[in-house]
């Protein structure tokens, strides 16, 4: 009797059924929409940082000597001073937090000639390979022999380039940049003699920033003309971080096992440097705090923003349903009066509400997640170019708001009929 | 006709509350969700570009006349950028420490550096200190080098020597580490070199930072060379205009979203009215009272929940606004208009859709059967 009365209840009064239906069906579009967006901001956000910014670690030799230099020329000559190996760099793809690296761009600036005349270049990887050697204990299972390739102009994402880039393995070719370009009257195809070697010029860079003002060549180019072989003055990383908060600046070493534990698998900037130091034990690695900092902060802020407009819809999209519910039941006075002068108990009445409310909530909700998880994925290919992926974590969770909110919103109409007379119900409208 | 109309609509507002009041809510949150997304919209160009402060300095001016930056440099530069630029003056020079290492010298506006570079890690600043004696900021790499006795560090320039008491070390990660820092004045008068440079932050998005550029330009002729450090101003441009493509996609689907289910609720409920619609005309109402009273009914509550969802729309977004960024976000009165016209349409819609239905029904079988 009390199935048939349900399945009744659902094939009769269709349209009643409809609105709440409509309702919740908004409602967890609209919040499966929201919730894929906020847990998926973050890391969007933290990407788009990345792009823009670049480097966020700087990689030195730990017994180095200080910089001389003023707008990126170096003032003393860079023969002297420490070293780090290029052969020690695939060990950075080997560290825990190795998928977390997506640029690595070591430098040798020196001091050359260019045509005769004195200026400074800087030796850099432009698509490098760089090959893990499958030794890390990554928190992911995937392979860290994946060639990974990577260079300063993926560490550098602001910087323009009119032509090509030089070939790494090539002896002789090279990148002015713009400022140099002007001033030595260089340009593309150009042939010039970079200490007595002939070198051509394949692309002009602009950068905005002192790079201007060098020339841009392949780092074995860089090491021969130094004669050091092998040799790296310093590496850029370009990572993907969690915001430092107070427990990302605890020194590690004064960490209980467990928080030690904790604050190294945590992709702090701190964290991702402290493990460069152990994978290569000659250097030392720091976060540049310029960049680091302030991604930090601005990512925090527009994932807070998110939560919040996350929430409030949250708030709003559970009045509307709960508001709808209690139209839907409003106008079923009648029937329950109906079913109660015919001896239903209010158990009885009750359950079959809630249970035709919960059956409605759990498969319009179902279906309020797949358009939700939808029109997510689209909004982020509209804003930032790549999809969200279904996300089935939300799923649970929207069913259990839908569900609740559907509840809750029809329960005082329900209590309300039920505490009427049933008389004075079936009256009142005839 | 229009009192007996207003005493209609008075009772049918009063009579069945609990239809009435269940209609105001949803309007109320309708109009709410649209004031505090479309709040945060509107405020959040210049919230955002604030955070963004946080980079430091987004020009570089090096300034190329043999006196430097002096006041008059430093006053065109300020007045150009416009309100809420900050312009600090540097200057560089090589020195050598006691163990005759050469090192990087540099001298700035102490007190306007720290408000420019908030990422600078200082363990403390120098004080306004005589200038016989001035306090410096070593950068933490360049400490080990300086041979510091008793807080106080010997620097050459030239074939002068003179110490310095340190005040603090600065840390950042990047070249600051390798340098010394003094205070402008003392700088001058140690290297006799005056601040070559200006490091300029203006708040906006790459047009606005590019206009500002453009008028440093011109007020400074030939006095200087203005760089924009393109890898921040590019960046927040991105970022914000990201962020905001956001927040209006959010505020435009929660905004429909809601209203949809707003309208399907108040269309439902007056639907339910078919009983007092047909007893109205079974009494001789003509279909064109009947509408002005259904109509005059919706616009009531959509009023009273423009109001009241005005009220609570602001609150949430400057709760969100002190919560998230510091500062509340204040709903703009251009706002009012399109959120009371969203509300507007949806409860004409909810009282003139059902009404097309009911039109068609005869009173005399709606009244006898239902």
């Amino acid at each position: 009797m009390f199935l048939r009365l349900l399945l009744e209840s659902f094939l009769r009064q269709r349209r009643r059924r409809l609105l709440a239906g409509l309702a919740i069906l908004l409602g967890a579009t609209a919040i499966t929409t929201m919730l894929a967006l906020g847990t998926s901001i973050g890391d969007k956000i933290n990407r788009e940082l990345n792009s823009n910014y670049g480097a966020n670690i700087v990689v030195y030799p730990k017994a180095d000597t200080l910089d001389v230099e003023v707008a990126g020329v170096a003032v003393k000559p860079a023969t002297n001073g420490s070293y780090l190996r290029e052969a020690d760099l695939p060990k950075l793809k080997n560290i825990f937090w190795r998928n977390n690296i997506v640029g690595i761009s070591p430098e040798l600036p020196l001091t050359a000639t260019l045509n005769g005349q004195r200026i400074s270049a800087v030796g850099l990887w432009f698509h490098h390979t760089v090959s893990g050697t499958g030794s890390g204990n990554g928190q992911s299972g995937q392979s860290s022999n994946d060639a990974f390739t990577t260079g300063a102009p993926i560490v550098h994402p602001w910087w323009k380039l009119n032509g090509a880039w030089p070939d790494d393995a090539s002896p002789n070719q090279a990148v002015a940049g713009a400022n140099l370009a002007q001033r030595a009257g260089l340009h593309i195809g150009d042939a010039v003699t970079v200490n007595d070697k002939p070198v051509r010029i394949t692309g002009i860079a602009a950068t905005g920033d002192d790079t201007d003002n060098q020339l841009l060549i392949p780092l074995a180019l860089a090491q021969q003309l130094t004669g050091q072989s092998g040799a790296v003055r310093r590496v850029y990383l370009s990572a993907l971080t969690k915001p430092e908060d107070a427990f990302a600046r605890r020194n590690p070493d004064s960490l209980s096992p467990r928080d030690h534990d904790r604050w190294y698998c945590s992709p702090y900037a701190n964290s991702i440097a402290y493990q460069v130091d152990e994978a290569i034990p000659a250097a030392h690695a720091e976060q540049i705090r310029r960049v680091a900092q302030s991604e930090g902060q601005i990512l925090s802020r527009i994932s807070g923003l998110m939560w919040l407009v996350t929430i409030t819809s949250l708030v709003a999209a559970s009045f509307a349903v709960s508001s709808a519910m209690a139209t839907a039941l409003l106008e079923r006075r009648r029937e329950i009066g109906l079913m109660r002068s015919l001896g239903a108990t209010q158990t009885t009445i009750a359950s079959l509400f809630f249970l035709e409310t919960s059956i409605l909530a759990i498969v319009t909700g179902a279906i309020g997640f797949v358009f939700g998880s939808l029109i997510a994925g689209r909004i982020a290919v509209q804003i930032f170019g790549s999809q969200i992926p279904f996300n089935f974590v939300l799923l649970p969770v929207v069913l259990a708001l839908s569900l609740l909110v559907a509840i809750a919103g029809s329960a005082p109409s329900v209590r309300l009929a039920l505490r009427l007379d049933p008389a004075t119900t079936l009256r009142e409208d005839a | 006709m229009t009192l007996s109309l207003v005493t209609l609509l008075h009772r049918s507002l009063s009579h069945r509350q609990s239809r009435a009041l269940h209609a105001w809510i949803a309007l109320t949150v309708s109009a709410a969700i649209s004031t505090a997304l479309l709040s945060l919209y509107t405020g959040l160009d210049a919230k955002l570009h604030h955070e963004f402060r946080s980079f430091g300095a987004n020009a570089l001016i090096t300034v190329t006349n043999p006196r430097g930056v002096d006041a008059a440099t430093l006053t065109a530069i300020r007045s150009a950028a416009g309100p809420g630029a900050e312009a600090v003056p540097f200057g560089y020079a090589v020195g050598s420490t006691a163990s005759h290492e050469p090192i990087v010298l540099a001298g700035t506006d102490m007190a306007a550096t720290r408000r420019l570079n908030s990422w600078w890690q200082v363990s403390a600043w120098p004080q306004e200190t005589p200038q016989n004696d001035p306090e410096i900021l070593v950068g933490s790499r360049a400490l080990s080098q300086l041979e510091a006795k008793d807080g106080r560090a010997a620097l050459s320039y030239g074939s002068r020597s003179q110490t310095f008491q340190i005040a603090g070390t600065v840390h950042t990660g990047g070249a600051e580490d390798s340098r010394v820092y003094l205070p402008l004045a003392a700088f001058t008068a140690f290297t006799g070199a005056p601040a070559s440079t200006v490091e300029v932050q203006i708040p906006g998005n790459a047009a606005q930072v590019n206009a500002a550029l453009d008028r440093i330009r011109t007020q400074l002729p030939h006095a200087a060379e203005v760089h924009p450090i393109r890898q921040l101003v590019e960046g927040e441009t991105r970022i914000v205009d990201r962020t905001r493509a956001l927040i209006f996609g959010s505020l435009v689907l929660i905004s429909l979203m809601v209203a949809v289910s707003v309208l399907a609720t108040l269309s439902s409920s007056v639907l339910e009215r078919r009983r007092d619609f047909a007893v109205l005309k079974a009494l001789g109402s003509s279909q064109a009272k009947l509408q002005a009273l259904f109509l005059l009914e919706a616009l009531a509550l959509s009023l009273a929940g423009v109001v009241s969802g005005f009220i609570l729309g602001a609150i949430a977004a400057i709760a969100i606004g002190k919560i998230n960024f510091g500062a509340p976000i204040f709903p703009t009165a251009a706002i009012l208009p399109p959120v009371a016209a969203l509300n507007l349409v949806v409860a004409t819609l909810a009282a003139l859709l059902p009404l097309r239905v009911l039109r068609r029904l005869q009173p005399a079988s709606l009244l006898k059967g239902d």
